[in-house]
């Protein structure tokens, strides 16, 4: 075997693994919410943290799986049909908004549940708008 | 048949905490969609005033890395945290919301995303009035360039330059 031919067969090789690599890069799935480890917090708390110290609430909970614990204020289906739960805070019109990924969820207003799910973090509009945000919990599930 | 809005005094803003906002990208090499079930968005049926506010990075793609790259290098999540819009429906007069109806309106205002504010964006949409319930649907197209969403050109047959914005919100709760 000429060694132009040796190179050529070297080249393709690493060619291949590269293109395998961004393949397997490209298609890695979702964090796996359900079986992750949690930050434990309550309504209060979470939604403390952001108002006092968005900065400090920002590295610490965004994009993190956060287990909460607390009381149904309402539950209902959003516009593709999944589940949500907004869970009290001791601050009027103010939630922790959890969009479930888990398919059914035997749920009810007034119950008391922990969610596991990943922060998002505070959604506010501004003082014209009028309206409190709530921090938003996505991908949730019912804490076993 | 009366409407329930007729029944009693009319509030006048309505909010929803989980409208949804979508874009779709429709590229040569795959289409991209993301889907956003936190829009936060008040409608005043009074003056016609409308407003939404989006965290970044509540948009949920099919690939976690497409989720990555959308917050870590296009729209840049941890700088711009929100996408916001505030307006006004600019023919009000159009809409009855005592009727049962799909009334075709028009909405103009400040659109925000990518630290860029673009004013007096106008697009048209519809205010559905169902039972007495308030729904706004729009469908509008963006330009990447315009906000300053810079796209590097290896990927750049997977994006395209115009994205389609789909919004979808019902309006469930008083103020």
């Amino acid at each position: 075997m000429s060694n132009a031919t040796k190179i050529l067969i070297l080249t393709s090789f690493l060619l291949a693994v590269i293109v395998l690599i961004g393949v397997v890069m490209w298609n890695k799935p979702h964090r796996d919410v359900e079986d992750a480890s949690t930050i434990k917090t309550t309504p209060d708390d979470l939604y403390n943290e952001f108002v006092k110290d968005s900065a400090q609430a920002k590295t610490k909970f965004i994009n993190k799986v956060v287990s909460v614990s607390g009381e149904i204020a309402e539950t209902f289906a959003n516009e593709q049909y999944q589940t949500v739960v907004q869970l009290k805070t001791s601050t009027p019109n103010v939630f922790i908004n959890c969009t479930f990924e888990q398919k059914e969820v035997s749920v009810k207003k007034g119950m008391t549940i922990a969610v596991k799910g990943i922060c998002d973090g505070y959604n506010s509009g501004d003082a014209e708008m009028g309206l409190p945000g709530d921090v938003v919990l996505v991908r949730c599930y019912v804490k076993k | 048949m009366r409407s329930p809005l007729t029944q009693q005094p009319i509030r006048k803003k309505y909010f929803t905490k989980n409208g949804l906002i979508s874009f779709f990208s429709k590229a040569q090499l795959e289409n991209i969609k993301a889907d956003n079930n936190q829009v936060l968005s008040t409608i005043d049926v009074g003056t016609g005033g409308i407003q939404f506010s989006v965290l970044i990075n509540g948009f949920h793609f099919p690939k976690a890395t497409m989720e990555e790259h959308f917050n870590e290098d296009y729209m840049e999540s941890s700088k711009y945290p929100k996408a916001t819009f505030k307006g006004k429906i600019t023919d009000l007069s159009k809409v009855d919301f005592t009727k049962d109806g799909v009334y075709k309106v028009n909405v103009s205002g400040d659109l925000t995303m990518h630290g860029i504010t673009k004013p007096n964006f106008s697009t048209d949409g519809t205010i559905t009035i169902k039972d007495g319930k308030i729904s706004a649907n729009s469908k509008f197209m963006i330009e990447l360039k315009d906000y300053n969403i810079k796209i590097p050109k290896v990927v750049a047959s997977n994006i395209a330059e115009k994205i389609e914005i789909t919004v979808v919100c019902s309006y469930p709760n008083k103020m």
